[in-house]
């Protein structure tokens, strides 16, 4: 009887060892090839604050093609104004959706301008180091994107986006935000805002290549970014930001 | 030996622990989720680049616009305008083109044009623009006519 029992237990021991190295195997292949393929190519955006009319096209048209819900915005447009005396006051109503109102005479303007903003798809992004769940990554063609599937909705990458790039989409509860028209773009198409713009403010681009325009641009012009100090790398540029950007 | 029994418990008990670990995390971890190009940055589910990348665009570009409307589409490539894409105006491609076929959206309102004509600070001098329609007419050394819209003048597809 106790032979029985021994022996029993020492079956059971290894059928549960044999199952779980079987269980942690299939874990841990699809990384394994997964790993193997790496990234595939850049992209950068440049926007050309000399350039913007604050027509609002780029705003209305990014809701339409990624269904953004109303009063949220994953691309907006922002115009400072700075007066004579140093001041800087900054309005972007609707985001920019229906265009901008004239601005009466008293704020004595020394110089005003329009600045679209939009995510910055960084390098090396906080909001995807915060992420709890893996639900915000990096695509391997450096994209950063929202799995709506797997976010629970914590709000971490909101809050830690020194761009305030992405808002809680109140119809899905998840985190959302800009994608570069991720799905255009694999479609060999342009991002939505960049297709309306019509003075060419916004561009967008494969920089692999280094002799392609954009990347010549990166290479050749004075360019700028938004807060560089936080060290995210974003890779939107700017040509002729002003200092008061924030 | 006499406490043998002790020990074969626990290593049981912890090894069926272990097992039903790994047994529900097989479970709850979705298919391909794991590490990709990076642990920092490519930490994600698989499949979800696939589904991103798989969804329909709205926006189709002016090239796709050509296709029926070829008179429109050369007027405009040799125009001012030709900056301007058919869809900044006209509403998207697929606002046009799905199940209920919406007539294409034809704005000749003089709002349409002065959302991105009107004077407003913070323009480029450069870009053309105009105070009033009233003011810009008398400017011409023209009569307004009440209810006149820019394209009484200006060919909208290739203005002067």
């Amino acid at each position: 009887m106790d032979k029985q029992r021994r022996q029993f237990l020492k079956q059971a021991c290894w059928t549960l060892l044999g199952s779980g190295l079987m269980v942690s195997g299939t874990i841990s292949l699809p990384r394994a090839v997964a790993a193997a393929s790496g990234r595939q190519h850049r992209y950068a955006f440049l926007v050309d604050t000399h350039k913007c009319i604050g027509c609002g096209r780029c705003v209305a048209a990014c809701r339409k093609e990624n269904r953004v819900p109303p009063e949220s915005y994953r691309t907006w447009v922002e115009r400072y104004v700075v007066s004579q005396e140093g001041t800087v006051s900054v309005d972007s109503p609707h985001g920019g959706e229906q265009g901008f109102p004239a601005l009466s005479a008293q704020h004595n303007i020394a110089r005003a301008f329009f600045v679209p903003k939009l995510c910055n798809h960084c390098k090396e992004p906080n909001c995807v180091q915060v992420c709890p769940v893996g639900a915000t990554y990096v695509s391997k063609d450096g994209f950063v994107l929202v799995d709506e599937r797997q976010c629970v909705g914590c709000g971490y990458c909101i809050q830690a986006c020194p761009y305030g790039a992405r808002f809680m989409n109140t119809v899905r509860h998840t985190a959302d935000k800009c994608t570069w028209c991720f799905h255009r773009v694999t479609k060999g198409m342009l991002p939505a805002c960049v297709l309306v713009c019509p003075v060419g403010a916004r561009q967008f681009g494969c920089i692999d290549d280094p002799t392609s325009p954009l990347a010549a641009v990166l290479r050749t012009e004075k360019l700028q970014v938004l807060k560089p100090e936080t060290g995210n790398e974003p890779m939107v540029h700017y040509r002729g930001l002003d200092k008061e950007v924030r | 030996m006499k406490h043998a029994g002790h020990v074969i418990r626990l290593a049981v008990v912890l090894i069926v622990l272990g097992v039903a670990f790994f047994a529900v995390r097989s479970v709850m971890v979705p298919e391909g989720f794991g590490t990709h190009h990076s642990y920092t940055y490519g930490y994600f589910r698989a499949a979800s680049e696939q589904e991103q990348a798989s969804l329909a665009p709205v926006y189709r570009g002016s090239d796709k616009c050509r296709g029926c409307h070829e008179a429109q589409h050369a007027n405009w490539s040799q125009g001012k305008h030709v900056s301007v894409a058919c869809e900044t105006c006209h509403d998207s491609w697929q606002a046009h083109n799905n199940n209920t076929k919406e007539k294409v959206v034809k704005d000749s309102s003089i709002h349409a044009c002065m959302l991105c004509h009107a004077t407003l600070t913070g323009r480029p001098e450069t870009f053309p623009q105009i105070d009033t329609i009233e003011r810009h007419v008398a400017a011409k050394g023209k009569e307004y006519q009440p209810g006149t819209t820019c394209i009484a003048c200006h060919q909208p597809h290739n203005p002067i």
